[in-house]
């Protein structure tokens, strides 16, 4: 009957509207979130870019290559540091991540290092080995608990827990672009030219290579992992403000849709309605 | 006036200085070290202490603590761990991690290594903040 169609549509519209205030306050704060996450990276990205350049000048130029940190590993086992989120809602963020550390951990025997909630909870029902579940709130960590991670992950490479460690995390290209990436972490990696090192000019290490090395490696995964962190934070919320923005047109466009629906019928009863009365009258 | 090297200091909280600088004294983990023009190629790690900028004749000191200091073909680039200017410490805060480390390694003598290295490091980072701040206060 129509007027229960009409009611129903009603209801639809109530309920769909509901959705979109919901999605539209969520963007809203997605929003602000973001703005907040976009001054963090622009401030710690030179930061990171330094530090990365910094290693590899330092790998490039180093004479000393017995640093165990260079060295080719023994084992065969991968550790993958993977920064998630640590809410869904928010478009592809966490899928795309979690996608590409399947990928990278395809035939091979690894353990992972997940921080935040979705990648715990996405490897613990994958019942893959954790190195550790500490972090899982990626929005508490702070930049002590980087460094100590990269303490942590650098001893267990170095007594041969490890062969390999990787991070995985979500590159912040812009606002409508997020796109999830690999880092190599340890061991560093070592550029092929062997030749031309010798032209290098000379470095001093103070005091000497090796401690200069297992000072400063530690410390600069760290700040390569707080940073990844803060891109990872941004493109979160960059995510979810897209997703959100088009789940609040979709509901509107629903809603638009809805109501013609529901003139259209109302439109209908009115009509059967007259032509009853009409038809009453004639006979 | 001295020959001037170009300057990078970065930490994680941005760029700190960027541009040209006569002489550049840290505190590197084996004991304090001057950079001036021309400086010979080198890595060195960073201790804590107090870091002495001088540029265009002005004298700037600072807290600098952990991290490392590279000069490669006459670029300085100072990535420290954190980098606050003298007139920039929160001596309040320094002085009340410096009570709390001293509290906690005062309290008693069964807990791990763990907890009393880090009150160490605590201690030790706030004494650095404080002296380099009273510096400027004298």
């Amino acid at each position: 009957m129509a007027g229960v169609s009409t009611k129903d549509i009603k209801n639809r519209i109530r309920s769909m509207e509901s959705t979109k205030q919901i999605t539209k306050a969520m963007e809203m704060v997605a929003a602000s979130k973001l703005r907040q996450a976009q001054n963090r990276v622009t401030a710690s990205r030179p930061y990171f870019e330094i530090l990365y350049q910094t290693i590899s000048d330092i790998t490039r130029t180093t004479r000393d290559l017995s640093s165990p940190y260079l060295k080719k590993p023994q084992s065969d086992k991968l550790l993958l540091i993977v920064i998630a989120g640590d809410r869904g809602l928010a478009g592809g963020y966490n899928g795309n991540v979690l996608k590409l550390s399947v990928q990278q951990m395809e035939g091979r025997d690894t353990t992972v290092l997940p921080i935040g909630k979705k990648a715990v909870e996405y490897f613990r029902s994958h019942k893959v080995p954790c190195h550790t579940e500490a972090y899982s709130e990626a929005a508490d960590l702070s930049i002590s608990d980087c460094f100590t991670i990269a303490k942590n992950i650098s001893k267990a490479f170095l007594a041969g827990e490890y062969g390999e460690i990787k991070l995985v995390y979500t590159n912040f290209v812009s606002v409508l672009s997020q796109v999830p990436a690999v880092m190599g972490m340890l061991p560093l990696n070592v550029p092929k030219e062997t030749e031309s090192r010798s032209t290098k000019m000379d470095t001093v290490y103070e005091p000497s290579a090796e401690e200069v090395f297992a000072a400063i490696i530690p410390e600069c995964l760290g700040g390569i992992l707080y940073g990844a962190l803060c891109e990872s934070r941004c493109a979160e919320q960059a995510a979810r403000r897209t997703a959100m923005d088009s789940a609040t047109q979709n509901a509107e466009e629903m809603i638009a849709d809805l109501t013609l629906k529901f003139n259209r019928a109302r439109q209908a009863s009115i009509t059967q309605e007259i032509t009853e009365i009409v038809a009453g009258a004639e006979a | 006036m001295a020959t001037s090297f170009s300057l990078k200091i970065v930490t994680c909280d941005g760029l700190i200085f960027d541009g040209q600088a006569e002489k550049l004294i840290v505190r590197t983990s084996t004991g304090d070290m001057a950079v001036l023009a021309r400086h010979i190629n080198c890595v060195c790690s960073l201790g804590m202490g107090r870091a002495i900028l001088e540029t265009n004749g002005e004298r700037k000191t600072a807290a600098c603590i952990g991290g490392m200091l590279q000069v490669l073909n006459g670029d300085v680039t100072l990535v420290p761990t954190t980098f606050e200017w003298a007139e920039d410490i929160d001596v309040a805060r320094a002085d009340a991690a410096y009570e709390n480390a001293q509290k906690v390694l005062n309290a008693s003598d069964n807990k791990d290594n763990l907890v009393i290295m880090k009150a160490k490091a605590k201690l030790n980072r706030a004494l650095v903040r404080k002296s380099v701040a009273g510096e400027i206060l004298r």
